[in-house]
């Protein structure tokens, strides 16, 4: 027990974010930008590879901006989301590819720590905002926080709780994201040391690490999923705080 | 504590911010646009190519009608033709036969009316020879004493026995 004690906290050193010596990045950060990097390659390459006849690379990029066109911006906000097609794009894109890089062995996704989230989180609360206040007016949108139809006193009150929901979304939406891919590499390491472990340990030990083995390549698929989700999650948020924006005061 | 809220999530916000700019910026002026565009192209193209095929059933579609309304009527007047001329044919067979059966008849009674005049005339020719003839052979048996008037009234009996022998 205190073998396995010593070891996660060895996991959880790791998985804290440090400051790269020399460099103005810390660990995450670093990622992060190999995402980055990632993702403007992979885009600039597939959207000169489209063709009319879909093939490769190309076809790739297309079914992943018809996904999100179709089935985040058009379900969600309807045809007046196109203008923020792009906007919402890049945020499905690029958590997609951090939570994806993360996966590869000895990588971590840049959105594993709260920096990250808590900068697109917010980034994502100004501009829903932003647009609710550039659509209907800074009074005009304050003003659809006011219930309709309710007494005024209660009125009062749900306002209140209206605008309390609003700032405490870019914390749910942040810590959300962070919590899922943060605790998915927490588990596959917790798997790991309990494969180690068992491995040093007696010989009915060795027959049982096949067990941690099995549960770590269930857990690894299950953090691909995991990490479609998640991006999933994050950019259809955002087209629902965005909707919500434009047709403030309507419901 | 440390793990949730780094000491160096100041950086890690800046990094997080910059980066999400620049790549919006740079993916949303030259890569999304251009695959959206030929998403849009290409679902253009499609209904297009629906709606040209849709057409270009419909008028096939049309001018099979029209082939076949043309082939009935070609067929129509076909058999009409062929029934125009088999009745020309007949009309004309019944005129030669008609033409022909006159034509012979009239070659027969010429032919009868020839043999008659023929017949009639050998006739003539041999009651002349034959009254000669007797005269000559009744003078020679009796020697030449028959009068005039005997001679008359002898050639008169012999022609009216070979005229009798005639009408036979």
């Amino acid at each position: 027990m205190e073998v396995l004690g010593e070891r996660v906290n060895v996991l959880l050193e790791e998985l804290m974010v440090h400051k790269i010596t020399g460099l103005p990045l810390t660990n995450y950060g670093f990622f992060l930008l190999i995402a980055f990097t990632v993702t403007l390659v992979f885009f600039l390459i597939a959207s000169r590879k489209v063709a009319m006849v879909p093939k490769g690379i190309g076809n790739v990029a297309e079914a992943g901006v018809e996904f999100v066109r179709d089935n985040i911006v058009m379900d969600v906000i309807g045809p007046e989301g196109k203008p923020y097609l792009p906007f919402i794009l890049t945020v499905f894109f690029f958590v997609l590819f951090n939570n994806l890089i993360g996966l590869i062995p000895g990588f971590k996704p840049g959105t594993g720590t709260m920096g990250t989230t808590v900068a697109w989180a917010v980034m994502v609360f100004l501009v829903y905002n932003w647009i609710g206040i550039s659509k209907h007016g800074a009074w005009g949108y304050l003003k659809s926080f006011y219930p309709k139809g309710v007494v005024a006193p209660l009125a009062v009150f749900v306002m209140l709780l209206e605008l309390i929901s609003h700032f405490i979304r870019p914390l749910t939406l942040s810590v959300r994201l962070f919590a899922n891919m943060f605790a998915g590499h927490v588990i596959l390491g917790i798997f790991g040391i309990f494969t180690v472990i068992l491995f040093e340990a007696s010989v009915a030990g060795k027959v049982m690490t096949l067990l941690p083995v099995a549960m770590q390549i269930i857990m690894y698929a299950f953090e691909l999923f995991v990490a479609f989700i998640q991006a999933y999650v994050f950019a259809i948020l955002t087209s629902v705080y965005i909707s919500g924006a434009i047709h403030a005061g309507e419901h | 504590m440390e793990v949730i809220l780094p000491k160096d999530m100041l950086l890690e916000v800046i990094v997080a911010l910059v980066s999400f700019l620049v790549l919006f910026g740079v993916l949303g002026k030259f890569a999304f646009p251009s695959i959206i565009k030929m998403l849009d192209e290409r679902s253009d193209k499609i209904r297009e190519s629906l709606e040209k095929a849709e057409d270009t059933r419909i008028e096939a579609e049309r001018m099979l009608e029209d082939y076949k309304t043309q082939m009935a009527e070609a067929r129509q007047e076909s058999a009409k033709v062929i029934e125009q001329g088999r009745k020309v044919a007949e009309t004309m067979k019944a005129e030669i036969v008609a033409k022909a059966a006159e034509e012979s008849a009239a070659l027969l009674a010429k032919a009868r009316e020839e043999i008659g005049a023929e017949k009639r005339a050998a006739m003539a020719e041999l009651q002349a020879s034959v009254a000669d003839l007797s005269v000559a052979v009744a003078g020679k048996l009796i020697g030449s004493t028959l009068s005039v008037k005997d001679h008359e009234k002898l050639i008169e009996q012999f022609v009216a026995e070979v005229g009798s022998l005639n009408g036979n």
